[in-house]
């Protein structure tokens, strides 16, 4: 990964209304990396995203691509930016291809070759002279990414790309991306509510929340917390527990349903299971345990909601 | 700019909604000529001296002129006087109704047609892009605001002009076809002396003075849709104050004097010609310069909120 620094946020502030929306946000894209934008409803991804390709202005702050400021070079800067905001709104009465016409216009030596090029890496070949109206809504995801990709963007920003996918066509898409950026060195912003999809998809994820940036860090980091977790199936969890604890009280301990959740490393397991059976605690399965995603957003937005709210 | 103007043609020629309106227009055209040449067919005995209808024309004006009859405003009548006279002296026939160039003159009230098609689509043309969504992917383009709103008011205006050229070449077509060529020659009375000139710059300005209200409507329509983004708001305004707009500022004219700052006390310019202003003291540099304040307004309004405002739609 080339750890080359594309898309710069500077605390970028929005107030609407005398309501700070967004509140000093800061961070960076680099090239070559998935980058995923989470939060929950109303937190500002959108508006986030917005400020990023200059639809709505900055109250506060700045936003630099490729060193260039969305503020005071908005045609520099936004030149390097292909994007989907929101759904792929095309014009419905227009042909795929046509609609892809529309958009080459507006950049400087966009070739007819060069958008064969783009319908073809979509696969929209067969469809593309077929009005949009007609097309699925996998379709028209499809030709939103091939109209973000016309001009060789830098900077790849989709809110939402798997919306409406059918699995194959959200892995599909997934695949594609990540290619986009390993391969062209591209710095893709995604912001999405699934978050099993960002998982796969993110390199690296930033978490917003009431309009404030709380949290960016690998994926990696993220997921995994220190050391590792076990689940160990046992007959009586409470029971299990408190023994347990007194083969080692450094540990964490959990009951979840049937199973203890214990915070420890592979190496302690062969221990473990000897005391188990030296304690009489019935093992029926011990397997390794992540969070999930989900899990840590959940988590890490909860912590914050507690915090703010006093 | 040529690129963003060819984008919005794209767009207007594949919508069915613009073969519509082609297709009423010349529906227009043609219905109208049908039923001229009906009337013009049904009572057709009066053609036959047009020296002697000529004569009992100016009878009546000096009759006029003498009584001082209600609010006859006397310098056109004598303006009608000289005219008529200046025919008799040089055996000059008047164009009667079947000549090719007053039919020409009389379907210019179609430019009332175009201007609702104008209206419509200026209407149309920055709100649409807000309504499906697409103004989205349209501005995050390396091209300013202010162009692609530019590139918008270019592309109604050769709508317009195409559509007028559609109303033009039709009606020529028309005319030539069916009516008479009667005579080009047009005269003018100015300064006491009756003047001789062709009759086509003469219709030019009867097509000028005619799309003036409508160029403005179309501008406040265009104003209206960059401003709120939405389009029946501006096809609401505008048609409601097309076709009240002139009736009520007549109406208020008639009591208040501040009328005359009205867009539609100045919009128009043949009254001036035929010596009746809307509010009397009013002339045709006044009427100007109003429209001409009004336009620059409805141009600022459009150009600084569009740029400036957000898009969150």
């Amino acid at each position: 990964m080339t750890q080359q620094s594309i898309v710069q946020l500077r605390n970028v502030t929005k107030t609407i209304g005398g309501k700070t929306i967004i509140n000093r946000v800061s961070f960076d894209v680099y090239g070559g990396e998935v980058f995923g934008f989470l939060g929950p409803n109303g937190a500002g991804k959108t508006t986030t995203i917005r400020m990023i390709v200059g639809l709505m202005k900055l109250t506060d702050g700045d936003v630099l691509i490729e060193g260039k400021s969305i503020k005071s070079d908005f045609e520099g800067a936004v030149k390097q930016v292909g994007a989907i905001v929101e759904n792929p709104e095309m014009y419905k009465f227009l042909s795929g291809y046509k609609n892809l016409l529309h958009y080459a216009r507006m950049y400087k030596g966009i070739s007819r070759e060069k958008i064969d090029e783009v319908v073809k890496l979509v696969g929209l070949e067969n469809r593309i002279n077929d009005k949009v109206k007609t097309y699925s809504l996998g379709m028209r995801q499809r030709l939103g990414i091939a109209q973000s990709l016309l001009h060789d963007p830098k900077v790849l920003i989709l809110d939402e790309p798997t919306n409406g996918l059918d699995p194959a066509g959200i892995r599909e898409i997934r695949d594609y991306i990540r290619r986009l950026a390993r391969e062209r060195g591209m710095a893709v912003i995604v912001s999405s509510h699934l978050l099993s999809e960002m998982e796969m998809m993110c390199d690296r994820i930033g978490i917003i929340q009431k309009g404030k940036l709380i949290d960016v860090q690998s994926m990696h980091d993220f997921v995994s917390t220190k050391g590792e977790l076990f689940n160990l199936l046992v007959e009586n969890p409470q029971e299990a527990r408190t023994k347990v604890l007194e083969h080692n009280p450094s540990w964490t301990v959990e009951v979840l349903e049937q199973s203890l959740v214990i915070n420890m490393t592979k190496e302690d397991i062969p221990a473990l299971v000897r005391f188990c059976v030296a304690s009489n605690i019935d093992v029926y399965g011990i397997s390794p345990a992540t969070k999930t995603l989900e899990d840590r957003f959940l988590e890490v937005t909860a912590e914050e909601g507690v915090a703010s709210n006093g | 700019m040529v690129n963003l103007i060819r984008n919005e043609w794209m767009k207007i020629m594949h919508r069915p909604g613009t073969y519509v309106m082609a297709g009423l227009l010349i529906l227009a055209v043609i219905g109208s000529t049908v039923i001229t040449l009906f009337i013009n067919s049904s009572g057709g005995t009066e053609d036959a001296a047009w020296q002697q209808q000529l004569q009992a024309e100016n009878e009546q004006i000096k009759m006029t002129i003498e009584t001082g009859e209600n609010d006859f405003y006397v310098p056109s009548a004598e303006g009608a006087l000289a005219i008529n006279e200046y025919r008799l002296d040089n055996d000059i026939a008047p164009n009667d109704r079947d000549s090719m160039w007053t039919y020409l003159e009389n379907i210019s009230f179609l430019i009332a047609i175009v201007g609702l098609f104008a209206i419509i689509t200026a209407s149309g043309i920055v709100a649409g892009e807000f309504s499906w969504g697409t103004i989205k992917l349209l501005m995050i383009r390396p091209i300013a605001r202010w162009k692609i709103l530019l590139s918008k008011l270019l592309t109604v205006a050769s709508f317009g002009i195409v559509f007028i050229g559609i109303l033009i070449a039709l009606s020529m077509l028309l005319g030539v076809i069916f009516f008479d060529g009667g005579s080009a020659v047009h005269l003018t009375y100015a300064n006491g002396a009756v003047e001789e000139g062709n009759i086509v710059p003469y219709l030019l300005k009867i097509y000028l003075y005619n799309s003036i209200d409508v160029i403005l409507l179309t501008m406040m329509a265009f104003m209206i849709s960059a401003v709120f983004r939405n389009s029946s708001l501006a096809i609401g305004i505008s048609l409601f104050l097309y076709f009240v707009g002139g009736s009520a500022t007549a109406f208020i004219a008639a009591y208040y004097d501040w009328a005359k700052y009205s867009l539609f006390a100045n919009t128009n310019l043949a009254l001036y010609e035929m010596g009746m202003p809307v509010v009397e003291g009013m002339t045709m540099t006044f009427s100007v310069i109003m429209i001409l304040i009004y336009l620059s307004l409805f141009i600022v309004l459009a150009f600084t909120v569009f740029t400036k405002r957000d898009i969150a739609a």
